[in-house]
């Protein structure tokens, strides 16, 4: 075990002078024999002053940029804020109120945005975890595919958006056209015209944008499964389900946890990809919290209602993401 | 061994999130929307200064990047005209201008003269004294007095709109002629028999963007033209005063979705430019959009003569109007501008008719100047419209852009298979909901 004193980098501020052992036995002594350890373990991390100079330009940037603006969003909330107005009025919990018991699209947007959010954690992280399976081993052909796999990513998500405009259009786009040639024309769909399951073809275009990048993940944590477990498997006679089931399963649950944790928080903010695909239509029909937000601030001008959205915008990701951590904690105590 | 984070919340977590809390929430009140002030109107000379008195550098803020070409052409002869004024262009694509615009002219940085869609942004550069009072500016006499009333509120002009533009369908006159149509219908049964008559003819009879709303939803104006119980029908819905589940609106989805089954297969899902190529190409007779387009259905290859077919839902000799007409591109002097003359000056340059001209010719946009002689052929032969009687497009009477989409997405719920009556209800939930907000 490595310890502070271990450390030549902090032994040189330990100015702390050697204390005596103290005799044993009596309380004092006990007292004595602890606070010398604490004593030189505060010391030991104790950085100088100067030190904290280095952070401030990052902690100035996060604070201007970001702690601020999150605390004005809940400002902002209970406020009728315009967002052009010098001034405004507090409303109280009234934009709360009315999100809650009053608005049919805000409702229809976190249903949107669950539907979303199931469609695509469930099918990326399937998606890269049957092609980290597939590419795990370090061959020139595995590590070809992993980068054509991984390609997807290094787009801009306008770029992909323009790319599955053309895919979907349905007069000129691809998916009808290679349904038609194929004698599927009956199939032909109007795609992101459909207000059922528009927000399910956003979902495959989601999968198919981060799959790879999720797949990287996937790799690195089978590549760090030990292999003796493997050998030790191929002599008790496993099969190749048993061997998945019972060690690559429950070992990669940590980047388990990183993808499905991560997928998560990206459905949530897959905005400029929705945005730039149905900006929200036909109908309402793939709006999504965060484009709502964006139409509820730019469009209609009203920030102090928006920044009501933003907050429970915030509160939903924490829920969920609490509660994802909650059951990953939970099945990985129990394998 | 794999292992997760506690996800439990100590309270030494509580305690610092206590105290970032309370430091940024010290630090936000120093900032925001209270500690910013509005610019106040300058002190500089009263409006209607002789451009001869102008001078500096102005910037002119706008959306139409398709128009760049043509106004640097104006703006030449305009600094030929005037040597000590020059002008630049600032331009954002329509969707950004729409929501960022008031934000980025406030300060006056950009924008001495700058421009506004005719209604919800007017409204808004109104109400936050973004645009300059040009009540006495001697320009306004150059153009059509009612087609600038849209610029005024309180009779205090504000702006003055420039473009003049006809809104819904453009049609294609030799597919006319081939389906044996001889002349626009001017009632709901000849419109429907002129849909049939151009499938018979093996077009589609309209190519409908039912993907984009704002090129889709035009189609509410002729919808109300001569459904709506009055001609600020839509402004009532907004008002509270006539609702979505009316019989004039429930007969205007009726109507819709009968014409909606002369649309392109899958038309809910095409986007504009789709929609255009499919009409120059000449697969459809009818472009479900305005004569906004008629440049880009050119630049895609169309060749044929064009005109416009505003569908007529009354039965025969009842119609109220031929068609929708809207004056946008409304241009306004910004309050917060240190050159006002040089920015009235650049506006009254463009008043001119013979500047005018040469905007309108060169951008296939009719304008609201008047005596402007139009040499371009698909203005000339669009301009019986002028002189037509026409409604000034009902769609720009919504403020709340809310209650505009649950309006318009009722037409694309219908065209999408939804009872005309289900599609009401809906769009009048949304609508009730925002007026009790």
């Amino acid at each position: 075990m490595t310890t502070s004193r271990e450390n030549p980098a902090t032994r040189s501020v330990d100015t702390q002078p050697p204390v005596a052992a103290p005799a044993p036995g009596t309380a004092t002594n006990v007292r004595a024999a602890t606070k010398p350890r604490r004593r030189r373990r505060r010391g030991a991390t104790r950085a100088p002053v100067s030190l904290w100079l280095f952070l401030l330009p990052a902690v100035s940037l996060f604070v201007a940029f970001f702690v601020i603006p999150t605390i004005q969003a809940f400002q902002y909330s209970v406020t009728n804020w315009d967002g052009l107005s010098a001034d405004f009025d507090y409303v109280g919990v009234g934009n709360f109120t009315n999100l809650v018991t009053n608005d049919s699209i805000f409702r229809k947007a976190v249903v949107n945005n669950l539907e979303f959010m199931v469609t695509v954690v469930v099918l990326q992280t399937l998606l890269s975890l049957l092609l980290a399976l597939a590419l795990v081993k370090n061959t020139r052909t595995s590590v070809l595919l992993r980068a054509v796999f991984f390609f997807p990513t290094i787009l801009s998500s306008v770029s992909v958006a323009f790319i599955f405009s053309f895919v979907y259009d349905p007069t000129f786009g691809l998916a009808n056209t290679l349904l038609t040639r194929v004698g599927l024309g009956s199939w032909a769909q109007p795609w992101l015209g459909d207000q059922t399951m528009a927000i399910y073809y956003i979902g495959l275009i989601q999968v198919w944008f981060h799959a790879g990048q999720m797949m990287v993940i996937y790799i690195a944590g089978l590549q760090s499964i030990p292999a003796d477990l493997y050998e030790s498997a191929d002599v008790d006679g496993v099969s190749r389900w048993q061997r998945f089931r019972y060690i690559t399963w429950p070992m990669s649950a940590t980047a388990t946890a990183i993808v499905v944790a991560y997928t998560t928080i990206q459905s949530f903010k897959a905005f400029d990809l929705i945005f730039a695909l149905t900006g929200g239509g036909p109908n309402n029909s793939t709006e999504i919290i965060s484009t709502l937000i964006y139409n509820t601030a730019f469009q209609n001008f009203t920030f102090g209602y928006a920044a009501a959205q933003s907050v429970i915008f915030i509160f939903v990701i924490g829920l969920i993401t609490w509660a994802q951590r909650r059951a990953i904690a939970r099945f990985q105590g129990e394998v | 061994m794999p292992t997760t984070p506690d996800p439990r919340f100590s309270r030494r977590h509580l305690l610092q999130l206590g105290g970032v809390a309370a430091v940024g929430t010290g630090l936000a009140a120093c900032a925001g929307p209270g500690s910013t002030a509005a610019p106040e109107a300058d002190a500089s000379p009263a409006p209607g200064a002789s451009a001869g008195a102008a001078s500096g550098d102005i910037n002119f803020y706008h959306w139409r990047a398709e128009d760049q070409q043509v106004l640097d052409e104006i703006i030449a002869t305009f600094q030929e005209a005037n040597s000590s004024v020059t002008v630049t262009q600032t331009i954002d694509p329509s969707s950004q201008y729409s929501s960022t615009a008031a934000q980025r002219a406030r300060t006056g940085d950009i924008g001495d003269a700058l421009t506004s869609f005719r209604g919800a942004q007017f409204e808004q550069f109104v109400d936050n004294d973004i645009y300059r009072d040009i009540s006495d500016q001697p320009y306004l006499d150059l153009f059509v007095p009612a087609l600038i009333e849209a610029g005024a509120r309180d009779g205090v002009q504000y702006a003055v709109p420039y473009q003049l533009v006809f809104n819904m369908p453009l049609v294609n006159v030799d597919a006319l002629e081939a389906a044996g149509v001889s002349e626009i219908p001017k009632d709901w049964p000849a419109y429907l028999a002129m849909l049939e008559a151009l499938e018979g003819a093996g077009y589609i009879p309209i190519a409908f963007p039912g993907a984009d709303l704002g090129n889709a939803g035009q189609y509410i104006s002729t919808m109300a033209m001569n459904n709506g119980p009055s001609d600020d029908a839509l402004a009532l819905v907004e008002a509270g005063e006539l609702k979505a589940t009316d019989d004039w609106w429930i007969q205007s989805l009726t109507q819709f979705q009968e014409m909606s089954q002369y649309f392109q297969p899958n038309a809910l899902g095409t986007q504009i430019d789709p929609a255009i190529a499919l009409f120059a190409q000449g697969q459809a007779a009818i472009l479900a959009s305005g004569s906004y387009h008629v440049a880009a259905a050119r630049a895609a290859g169309a060749e044929f003569p064009m005109d416009l077919a505003p569908p007529i839902t009354t039965e025969p000799g009842e119609l109220k109007y031929e068609g929708v007409y809207n004056a946008t591109f409304m241009l306004g002097v910004n309050t917060a501008t240190e050159q006002p003359e040089a920015a009235n000056a650049w506006i009254g340059w463009l008043a001119e008719p013979e500047n005018a001209a040469v905007y309108a010719n060169g951008t296939s946009q009719h304008v609201t100047v008047a005596d402007v002689e139009y040499e371009n052929q698909d203005l000339a032969a669009l301009q019986p419209w002028v002189t037509a009687n026409t409604l000034l497009a009902p769609r720009f009477q919504f403020n709340n852009l809310d209650i505009r989409d649950a309006m318009e997405n009722s037409l694309i719920a219908v065209s999408g298979g939804d009872s005309p009556e289900q599609a009401a209800e809906q769009a009048q939930t949304v609508i009730d909901e925002q007026l009790s907000s």
